[in-house]
């Protein structure tokens, strides 16, 4: 009967010109969007490599300098792009790619690609993840909303019953005859995508454990579509009714739910602004002690202090220079001041995460998306894990060049220079993206709810079929 | 016939509950976007404000400092922060250039929660060193906020599409279309006073809606009665088009299954295929040049500069012999090396720097080429325009701002060259910043849109003449 049922359904779809058109159309775009998102990454890739490359030689060439020249003069750490933001792009066009390091400041990442673009932009992207997270589950409804419905108008529901038909059986059939095409297609693409990211030369950290789960994860929203349509499809009288039921339910889930969501996080949890933001450091710089500034109350602190501990009367006498150690404290202060207002900025955004996690109860849509981004690791959590990666090397830089500067001059000589070959000496910053394990840990909640999403769709649909 | 068509379309209406129902969803709906636009305006104007307020703070301290320098008497500020040095009012009291929000900015966030409204520039600072980016949850930007052009973008045609797919379709399912048929009565003409009938209706719920809800909100309809009028027009005409493209499908189309596949997939297209289509074309035809690499480039000048400052310094007094003569002390500091070379970096970036402005223009205008295929795009942009929210509104700004930091630097830079005190009757001739806005136009969106769905009602009505066989009617 399953079998029967299978074969009967792919025969009509098939046959439908509508089905075949609408499956071609998506099958098409989602081919050429893998192959438009392939040539961008690999143009991002060279032009990372290139960047890197060329920032660091700046960096080694500075010749003769003042190591504290050298910590304004500064370096620039580059993002690299993650193998499987061929898939799901995330928020990545919405992040700065670039951050400045240097002495005394944080800096935000800078150059996003969104603020480069015009406000078309802002209506999306034919990528991978738009025709995954938003077609797909249209061609779903395409293909499904008449599959009880069409039965029922016909008359053929009242015949399969009378002829003895289990009605499970029936479901089963049904259900795989939507399920199957919409699985091997996903498979497809993402088996292609597997291989071309395998073969590049430089896939850095591409596993194939990743792209497993991500395509897991899409698998598990097409199953709660499924489900959905098939249950709208069998409790609505006409085609017509169901077709515009299950699309305000995907208006609903992947349209409206998140729009929702990111006003109500903005409205409940607000950022500041840059300049705000920056104010408040400000602020909190001025209360602490100032690297450059002798006369600073803190600095004068430090300086009894020192003497004290090293039981010498002048800074002199210190088997150090007292600048190169008072820029490093001052250094060390400042970045704490800096750890705690991203802290502060990192809890905000945790609390925003809250209220898309509330609302992932009432859209499947939403706990896929986060979870396909953060396995592609485009997702902010990324993002934030990068930045902190790139601030932890702005540290260890400053800390290099300021021991440089205290260790080999003697208090007082600004004018000492370091010699031309200190700068290599500085280790490269290298970016480690974040573990899947630690990413699956963190993002646990939404699978949860994806999970629950598929049981609780299943359960419902089982007992409405059951009990009708 | 019509007035018939009138009374019994508008009980029907009522007793399905069709008007009511849509008068509270479009109330709902509207008001949670309003109250959202309103929050974001209201922010808006009040960090302004804030940081305008702090500004005069750090102002009145400084004036009362230079004050007491010019008295002669003694000042506990340490000597790199003497307000009587033009550097220090140049970088640290910068004038605030902001673009505040207007009455109407509530109905767009368009790329303003990605912009930032107010930057200060300095005289230190090199232009591409201004940051014109805000900081916001990047997931906040991805999935967009839920403002009165999404309602009216996105969700006013599905409205339209639930109501409208199934006018003619459903007689014949419902098994009245014969006994229509009967009447005198063209079927099609039927269905076009159907369709008007309930634009009219809707027409009025969304006017009348928007109307009580602006006024709950405190905003004044009569004060810019220009722009309200232009924000129904574009409304009305972007839900005569839906409408239009309603009618065309009842007429040519067969069951209402197909007809709501048909429209739902003319309003996928139209919102998000086309939009995201020719914006891709756009980004590959005129692709951004790197960033990453216009940074390595900047690097370069950079590193280049700072080794060759001295050098710098005396090609830039040779260039400018008007600070050389008029000098008499001919003392040099760190600022004077330090803005000589930045004037370099700049003249030497700046083709780099415009070469993005410029490609953002031929986006811009390829966008403007093919704006048409898409009424939703287009609707979008006039709403953001009326909104004052814009890519170009922005673009406008920046370059408001960028010419106001040049100005400011150059306000200063005879100052430092030439050695010159700064005293606080300077102050009062310091340069500041008002905003202009750029002046949007919505006759044209509203003209085409509505001349686009005049004719597709003109086609359907000509070319429908055979309605009837169609609908297999005619008796042979």
């Amino acid at each position: 009967m399953i079998l029967k049922t299978l074969s009967k359904e792919f025969k009509e779809s098939f046959r439908n010109g509508k089905a075949k058109i609408a499956f071609s159309i998506v099958v098409i775009l989602l081919f050429t969007s893998v192959w438009l998102s392939m040539q961008k990454y690999n143009n991002a890739n060279k032009e990372y490599l290139k960047a890197t490359e060329s920032e660091r030689h700046i960096w080694d060439n500075q010749g003769e300098k003042n190591p504290h020249s050298a910590a304004h003069y500064g370096t620039y750490a580059f993002k690299p792009k993650q193998p499987l933001s061929l898939i799901d792009k995330g928020v990545d066009k919405y992040v700065g790619t670039t951050i400045f390091l240097e002495a005394h400041y944080r800096n935000e990442a800078q150059f996003s690609a969104a603020a480069d673009q015009t406000g078309t932009s802002r209506f999306g992207e034919l990528t991978p993840d738009f025709i995954l997270l938003f077609l797909i589950p249209l061609l779903i409804i395409l293909l499904g909303y008449n599959i009880f419905t069409k039965e029922k108008e016909q008359g053929t529901l009242f015949l399969l019953k009378s002829s003895g038909a289990s009605i499970n059986q029936l479901t089963l059939g049904k259900w795989l005859s939507l399920f199957i095409p919409i699985f091997l297609c996903t498979t497809i693409v993402f088996i292609i995508a597997g291989i071309l990211l395998s073969n590049l030369n430089d896939y850095g950290t591409f596993s194939w454990t990743s792209l497993i789960s991500m395509w897991s994860i899409y698998i598990g929203f097409y199953i709660v579509f499924i489900n959905i349509v098939m249950l709208i499809s069998y409790v609505s009288k006409r085609s017509g009714l169901s077709l515009v039921i299950a699309l305000s339910v995907w208006i609903f889930t992947c349209l409206v739910t998140p729009k929702i969501a990111s006003t109500l996080a903005e409205n409940k949890y607000p950022y500041p602004t840059r300049q705000e933001f920056q104010a408040m450091v400000t602020k909190d710089k001025k209360q602490g002690l100032d690297g450059h500034n002798t006369w600073n109350e803190e600095a004068q602190l430090l300086k009894e202090k020192v003497l004290k501990e090293y039981k010498v009367d002048s800074l002199h006498q210190l088997p150090f220079n007292f600048d190169g150690y008072r820029m490093q404290k001052g250094e060390e202060y400042q970045a704490a001041i800096y750890s705690k207002h991203y802290n502060n900025l990192k809890a905000q955004y945790e609390n925003q995460n809250k209220t898309y996690k509330t609302l992932a109860a009432i859209s499947p849509f939403l706990p896929t998306r986060f979870l396909s981004m953060s396995i592609a690791q485009t997702d902010y959590a990324t993002h934030w894990h990068f930045s902190d990666a790139a601030e932890q090397y702005r540290i260890q830089t400053q800390k290099f060049l300021n021991d440089n500067f205290a260790q080999n001059s003697v208090f007082g000589d600004w004018k000492y220079k370091a010699d031309s070959s200190t700068w290599s000496a500085l280790p490269q910053f290298n970016y480690t993206p974040q573990s899947l394990s630690t990413i699956i840990d963190t993002n646990k909640s939404y699978l949860i709810i994806l999970g629950l999403w598929v049981l609780l769709s299943f359960s419902t649909l089982y007992l409405t079929i059951k009990l009708k | 016939m019509f007035k018939y068509n009138f009374i019994y379309e508008f009980k029907r209406l009522i007793r399905s509950q069709w008007i009511q129902v849509l008068s509270i969803l479009l109330f709902a709906v509207f008001s949670f976007a309003v109250f959202n636009g309103q929050q974001k305006t209201q922010k808006r104007l009040e960090e302004i404000s804030s940081v305008k307020e702090k500004l005069k703070t750090s102002e009145a301290q400084m004036l009362s400092v230079l004050d007491s320098i010019e008295q002669g008497f003694q000042v506990s500020v340490s000597r790199w922060r003497l307000p009587s040095n033009p550097m220090t009012i140049g970088n640290k009291h910068p004038r605030l250039v902001e673009m505040p929000p207007h009455q109407w900015t509530f109905i767009s966030t368009g790329q303003s929660d990605m912009y930032s409204h107010y930057v200060k520039p300095t005289v230190q600072a090199n232009d591409f060193e201004l940051s014109f980016t805000e900081m916001t949850s990047p997931t906040q930007l991805l999935f967009g906020s839920f403002d009165l052009t999404f309602v009216i973008v996105y969700l006013l045609p599905l409205i339209i599409i639930a109501f409208g797919f199934n006018i003619l379709s459903y007689e014949r399912e419902s098994g009245a279309l014969k006994l229509l048929a009967s009447q005198p009565v063209s079927l099609t003409f039927w269905v076009f006073q159907k369709l008007v009938l309930r634009f009219l209706w809707l027409s009025v719920i969304v006017i009348l809606t928007l109307y009580l809800i602006f006024s709950g909100n405190g905003i004044n309809i009569f004060k810019e009665m220009a722009t309200f009028f232009s924000l129904i027009g574009v409304i009305c005409a972007y839900m005569l088009f839906w409408f239009a493209l309603a009618f065309l499908v009842n007429i040519f189309g067969m069951n209402s299954a197909k007809n709501a596949l048909v429209l739902i997939g003319l309003w996928i297209l139209f919102v998000l295929l086309v939009p995201t289509v020719i914006n891709q074309v756009g980004n590959t035809l005129y692709p951004m040049p790197s960033r990453t690499i216009m940074v390595n480039k900047m690097r370069s000048i950079k590193a280049n500069a700072t080794k060759k400052q001295d050098e710098i310094l005396d090609n830039y007094l040779r260039d400018h012999p008007e600070f050389a003569i008029n000098d008499s002390t001919q003392n040099r500091t760190f600022w004077h090396r330090y803005m000589a070379s930045q004037a370099l970096i700049d003249k030497a970036l700046k083709p780099v720097v415009s070469n993005y402005n410029k490609q953002l223009r031929k986006q811009q205008n390829w966008l403007d080429k093919l704006k048409w295929l898409s009424p939703s795009m287009r609707v979008k942009a006039a709403l953001n325009n009326t909104a004052g929210t814009s890519t170009t509104d922005y673009e406008n700004f920046r370059n408001q701002a960028l010419a106001f930091s040049e100005q400011w630097r150059k306000h200063f830079i005879p100052f430092l060259y030439n050695n010159t005190p700064f005293s606080s009757k300077d102050y009062e001739h310091i340069p500041t910043y008002q905003y202009r806005q750029k002046a949007h136009s919505n006759m044209a969106t509203i003209g085409i849109l509505f001349a686009i769905a005049l004719l597709m009602f003109a086609i359907g009505l000509l070319a429908s003449k055979n309605l009837k066989y169609k609908m297999n009617l005619t008796i042979s």
